[in-house]
């Protein structure tokens, strides 16, 4: 059973945030106005969240690029009244925006805050508007929104191997974070798919996920060398 | 036996109260239903599509079945591309760009192409601004007619103004079904 999850480098990253823009620019994530950011209205499916370690000047950064974790066992789906948001058969935590009434449980439930609510319409200038991805939606005002893997990529990359009369390889589909990460830090593939590189990472020593006493089972796996 | 009085106003006069109101109620119904017939059909009017006009009276049974064109010869990219695409001037320039036929449509074509009309055709079918679809996946991989969502459009005379066939949810996901296809919401919607 194919089980879609990444493995985040964090000995590798070095906080440029280049899959932070990326994300943005291939989901059509609307920009907020600075002051409604300030309050905590800002979008951004991937985020590149900084711990700040030691004193002044002695301090060092890691950072954690946060995605989607794209759990197992997701607490936003069992709040969800109207199962806009769910899991389907391949893990991924699918966010069905026209099913969406807003009522924002998904946002609480969710211990990783990767659920963000459209306060606002989008509103895009007319260069950003033709620059907008046609595969995917604009979402309105008054819906919750999230990573979602890049879904939209493996249609794409299924459609292909399909046409092309192949089965799907693992650089087929990959999300527009880990194509566009400088340094390699985020892979991206299939747990269970032994051929793929995220099945061996994830089996590695430094390997940990965030809030894991929790029970989520969240698919993105986080290497660490620093404890 | 004891001889009941009428009561004043005649035999069924008791009744009165219960006939005035039925009379009422048969009142409003008079008055009601004529307004619902009236009003009923302007609402069907205002909440229906609007209708799609298109440069020339398109003639698609002489071009499908007289001409045997297939689809694929104007809807270009009905196998390879999201959208089927629909024809530019050049296209009709092929052939009409000398008069072809009897009939004044074809006339008025040759006409508008000497002229440098750019003959923007109109897009009929429209699905929902949340739904993802593509020509290429339905057509080009799972090699469906174009008859299974278009209907007869290939056999009409003139343009229809509205689709012919009104595609709902409900018939995606029956034919998903029945071919064993995906019925993962994320595969329409994103």
């Amino acid at each position: 059973m194919t089980r879609w999850g990444m493995v985040i480098d964090l000995d590798r990253c070095t906080g440029c945030a280049a899959c932070e823009v990326a994300c943005k620019s291939e989901n059509n994530i609307a920009t907020v106005p600075s002051r409604q950011a300030d309050m905590g209205r800002a979008i951004s499916w991937m985020k590149v969240m900084t711990e700040v370690e030691g004193e002044f000047p002695n301090n060092t950064l890691q950072f954690y690029p946060r995605p989607c974790m794209h759990c197992d066992n997701p607490p936003c789906i069992t709040v969800c009244p109207v199962r806009a948001t769910y899991i389907n058969d391949e893990g991924l935590v699918g966010q069905i925006y026209p099913r969406c009434i807003g009522c924002r449980y998904c946002a609480n439930a969710c211990p990783y805050t990767v659920k963000y609510f459209n306060w606002y319409g989008p509103e895009w200038s007319e260069s950003e508007r033709r620059h907008l991805n046609p595969d995917v939606s604009v979402r309105p005002k008054g819906v919750i929104e999230k990573c979602t893997f890049c879904h939209h990529r493996l249609q794409k990359a299924r459609e292909a191997a399909r046409a092309e009369g192949r089965v799907l390889r693992e650089e087929d589909y990959q999300p527009a974070c880990a194509e566009v990460c400088p340094t390699g830090a985020i892979v991206f593939g299939d747990l269970d798919n032994p051929n793929h590189r995220v099945a061996e990472l994830k089996e590695d020593p430094r390997a940990m996920r965030l809030l894991e006493d929790l029970g989520t089972q969240p698919k993105v796996y986080y290497l660490r060398s620093r404890q | 036996m004891i001889e009941q009085p009428l009561p004043p106003g005649g035999p069924g006069a008791r009744m009165t109260g219960v006939s005035g109101a039925r009379s009422r109620v048969w009142r409003y119904v008079g008055v009601g239903l004529p307004l619902l017939g009236l009003l009923v059909p302007v609402l069907l009017v205002a909440v229906r599509r609007p209708a799609v006009s298109q440069p020339i009276e398109f003639n698609h049974l002489k071009h499908t079945k007289d001409l045997q064109l297939d689809c694929q010869f104007c809807h270009e990219y009905v196998t390879s591309g999201a959208h089927s695409g629909l024809p530019a001037a050049d296209k009709c320039g092929i052939c009409h760009q000398v008069p072809q036929g009897e009939s004044a449509e074809a006339a008025r074509v040759t006409e508008l192409l000497t002229r440098g009309d750019p003959l923007q055709f109109n897009k009929l079918f429209r699905l929902a601004d949340h739904v993802f679809y593509t020509h290429s996946r339905h057509v080009g991989i799972a090699k469906l007619e174009c008859e299974r969502c278009h209907g007869g459009i290939a056999t009409t005379e003139r343009p229809p103004k509205r689709p012919l066939v009104t595609i709902t949810m409900d018939y995606c996901i029956s034919c998903h079904r029945e071919t064993g296809q995906s019925v993962d919401c994320v595969t329409c919607h994103r």
